[in-house]
């Protein structure tokens, strides 16, 4: 998919020409371990370095820049990836075919280099007011989970069943670790970035990809580092001794969120198989949850599952009337039951199949997800393609579904409702 | 078939109205894997008063009934539609707004037996008592859903306010006892006098081969009968220029208040050409004084009033449109205040230069042609524009032609004090319970 160079020992170009988009994406990401501070002080370090830089000290005149080029979209992020943190910088920006007599992909290159080498520095600290105010940004992204009930109960489920790990980390850190950052971490990470993390370039758009090299090479020399691959993420074996958990807020509906088990992950054999599995039982519109729970039963608007193959673990979430708990409950694990008892049609297996490989082949029609799906993929396998990838889910049979599906095993169940459910219990 | 080609944009439309009255538009892209088709109808939440096909007197149905009807077009007698979707690989959704019901599907494969899938299946009508009753449990579990979204109650909450008569200020879904009063009859009502194909666009995007995708949609339409066409006639209250309510608050379970500022907008008959200039117009304007860049942005970023929530938009439809100014804010009565006073300062004194607003449409331009990369976009932007008789194309050349009169005189319209609103949420005051 990508044409892939060396730039320095971490440090790798992955290129892909097209003339799909009308845009230019490009994306840097570094990766480090992922720990709660690292997190906390790369949110924060995200910020800081997408606000403003010694070419452009005042955020207007950062944005006044980009704006000009046409509004191209810069922005600093941070997010996660099994035991990795990423820090990851983007730029899309218009391709000069579609401007009449203007250059701005030389340009978005320039203000690149200036994001990374030209930080806006004060006796090599960066400016204390703009720490304090990117520190209670991040912050306050952090807290406003919260007002999300959806996003609010996962975290809790995730905590629960996977306190001090990667999974339950929030790529952002915590409010008591952004509030302890100190300048120096600051400045220490961003050494960090230019030294020693492993660093992956993307560019997806109509280049040529000898002249990205080129660029690369000149404009961005970054010293060579030692990577460590990313690997599997330990599971705990020992099962928590609590399996249920019950919290209230002020709200209306009930979020039921279950967690399973799985000895599956991204890097098994059985990988391809698992998605199949998790598909038939609440991938789809046409999977068992949401023909079951929603269609049949009335119960809920959403009822369905996913796999985050990083960790082993199957999530079933499904927004419920608080009264009918132990109903919905009952009525999913019948659902993954069924399965377990191999009662899975053909019919069922083809959609999925269908379903799986339209999913992936869109994909491709989003250079971000084309970035995002190499990134994790080339972990793998770095000659990565859709139709390699799709032939994986062809053969696949009823019995090693029906298999798979015995090694799914629920863990945790937690339920946010209102007040008057908790009453009535 | 018309052929319209875009040189700027590098993109051909191809184009026809059928027999039966209906729009089809179909946009290949170079590159693309997926085929993206929506089927629209002009028909949304805000359309409860009409005379129904056939019919001579006006009737009133309940509230979120365009979108009840949405989710019952997807059973039939034989099963669910998705099911048929899955299984030639296809992901089919659907959306009802204000004023649009959309059905659509993508899919990488099998296009024409997807397309024919959807043809049908919005075509064909299936309600019964027993499969309305059922429905009512899973809309109600929506609408409760979107119950406990603090940011979707803000939105409705400042809409609310807003609007005094205009059924716009009620929740597309409607309430829990809205669609309780339902019925099998209602929905073939709305039906039949809102899904005549002369009231629909179908938009086909990505993967295509214009020729034989129409020449299979022609053959498709032209073997199902309808009705002669008709003009509905739907009925819209007459809505004062002031606000309903100037300012409210309401508590909610949240970390941090959050606060919608918004201008009722008093230039909402137009349509056409008027519509994309006066648009732009606002959005240029709003970008100017309250984008990213402006001086009124780096006063409230830095001084705290504001988070990385903050938004700025103004949307319109024929008969209604507002302009927000938003962010969660740990002192919204101050950042309200700070929104009035910029918009009190800039119609006192314009001081922005041509160069100001070249850069501006620069963006806007860059935005546009970014948006141009997403076909899901393409699809549903061009149906909209073309309800309301404009041409998404147009947008780039209407951009570059914009002057700063037209900035400012759309500016102006801000100005009326009686035409603005706050809605606020707070947190709960905690009581250990």
């Amino acid at each position: 998919m990508f044409q892939q160079f060396t730039l320095a020992q971490g440090v790798k170009l992955f290129v892909r020409p097209t003339e799909q988009f009308k845009t230019i994406n490009i994306s840097f990401k570094w990766k480090e371990e992922l720990t709660e501070q690292n997190a906390a002080i790369r949110s924060v370090l995200a910020n800081i370095l997408q606000y403003s830089n010694e070419e452009y000290p005042t955020n207007s005149a950062f944005r006044k820049k980009l704006d000009d080029l046409y509004g191209s979209v810069l922005y600093v992020d941070s997010s996660k990836k099994g035991n990795k943190h990423i820090l990851s910088l983007n730029a899309e920006t218009v391709n000069d075919a579609f401007l009449s007599n203007e250059k701005v992909v030389d340009e978005i290159f320039s203000v690149l280099q200036t994001v990374i080498f030209k930080p806006l520095l004060e006796e090599g600290k960066f400016v204390e007011s703009i720490v304090k105010r990117e520190k209670e940004q991040v912050i306050e992204r952090i807290q406003s989970m919260y007002d999300d009930k959806t996003r609010y109960a996962q975290q809790r489920l995730l905590e629960n069943i996977r306190p001090n790990h990667p999974a339950s980390i929030s790529a952002n850190g915590t409010v008591p670790t952004v509030q302890a950052i100190t300048n120096d971490q600051l400045v220490q990470m961003y050494k960090q970035l230019l030294h020693e993390d492993e660093l992956s370039i993307y560019v997806v758009g109509d280049v040529d990809v000898n002249e990205m090299k080129q660029k690369f090479e000149k404009h961005f020399q970054f010293t060579g580092r030692q990577t460590i691959p990313t690997s599997e993420v330990s599971v705990p074996l020992a099962a928590n001794d609590k399996e249920f958990l019950h919290e209230v807020q002020d709200m209306k509906q009930g979020k039921l969120h279950i967690a399973y088990r799985t000895p599956v992950t991204f890097f098994s054999e059985e990988f391809p198989v698992m998605q199949m599995t998790n598909g038939i039982l609440g991938g789809f519109a046409h999977s068992k949850l949401f023909m079951n729970v929603r269609e049949k039963e009335s119960m809920a608007y959403y009822a369905s599952s996913s796999f985050a193959s990083l960790y082993g673990l199957i999530f079933v979430l499904a927004g419920i009337d608080a009264n009918l708990k132990d109903k919905a409950v009952k009525l999913i694990d019948e659902q993954l039951k069924a399965m377990q008892d191999g009662e899975i049609t053909d019919l069922e297996i083809n959609q999925t199949k269908s379903m799986l490989t339209n999913q992936l082949k869109e994909a491709m029609d989003s250079a971000r997800a084309q970035i995002e799906i190499y990134d994790q993929y080339k972990e793998l396998n770095e000659d990565f393609t859709v139709e390699d990838w799709v032939g994986k889910w062809s053969d696949i049979s009823k019995e090693q579904i029906g298999q798979m599906a015995s090694k799914i095993e629920k863990e945790f169940v937690y339920f946010l409702s209102g007040k008057e459910s908790e009453e009535n219990e | 078939m018309n052929e319209t080609y875009f040189k700027q944009l590098e993109e051909t439309l191809y184009h026809e109205q059928l027999a039966n009255g209906l729009k089809v538009y179909i946009l290949p892209k170079k590159g693309f894997s997926k085929t993206f088709v929506t089927f629209t109808t002009k028909y949304g939440s805000i359309d409860s008063k009409f005379i129904p096909l056939g019919k001579e007197e006006a009737i009133t149905v309940p509230d979120g009934i365009a979108h009840f009807l949405e989710h019952k077009m997807f059973e039939k007698e034989d099963g669910d539609v998705f099911q048929k979707f899955s299984e030639k690989g296809a992901s089919a959704n659907a959306f009802t707004s204000f004023t649009r019901t959309a059905y659509l599907f993508s899919s990488t494969n099998h296009v024409l037996e997807n397309t024919k899938t959807l043809l049908d299946f919005v075509q064909q009508p299936y309600f019964t008592e027993q499969t309305v009753e059922k429905e009512k449990g899973i809309i109600a579990q929506e609408i409760t859903m979107y119950d406990d979204q603090p940011d979707w109650r803000l939105y409705f909450g400042t809409i609310e306010n807003m609007y005094k008569e205009h059924p716009v200020k009620i929740d597309i879904a409607g309430t829990v006892e809205s669609i309780n009063k339902i019925t099998a009859e209602h929905l073939y009502e709305c039906y039949n006098t809102f899904y005549h194909p002369s009231n629909m666009v179908l938009f086909v995007v990505g993967a295509v081969n214009p020729q034989e995708m129409m020449a299979f949609i022609k053959e498709d339409q032209a073997s199902k009968t309808f009705e002669e066409p008709q003009d509905i006639k739907r009925f819209f209250p007459i809505e004062q220029q002031a606000v309903h309510i100037s300012e409210r608050v309401l508590q909610m379970d949240v970390q941090k208040p959050k606060v919608i500022f918004g201008v009722k907008s008093p230039n909402t008959t137009i349509s056409g050409n008027e519509m994309l200039q006066f648009e732009l117009a606002m959005q240029v304007a709003i970008e100017l004084v309250f984008g990213r860049t402006s001086a009124f942005y780096q006063d409230v970023y830095e001084t705290g009033l504001i988070d990385e929530s903050y938004s700025a938009d103004f949307s319109m439809e024929q008969g209604y449109g507002f302009t927000m100014i938003g962010s969660d804010s740990s002192n919204p009565e101050k950042l309200v205040e700070s929104i009035k006073g910029a918009i009190l300062n800039h119609s006192k004194e314009w001081s922005f230069t041509e160069e100001d607003l070249k850069r501006v449409t620069r963006k806007k331009i860059g935005f546009f042609l970014r948006a141009l990369n997403s076909i899901e976009y393409i699809a549903n932007q061009f149906t909209r524009y073309s309800f309301n008789e404009m041409n998404l194309f147009d947008v780039v050349p209407a951009l570059e032609n914009l002057s700063m009169d037209q900035v400012k005189e759309a500016f102006e319209t801000l100005k009326n004090e009686e035409a603005h609103t706050s809605f606020t949420i707070i947190p709960l005051e905690k009581n250990n319970g």
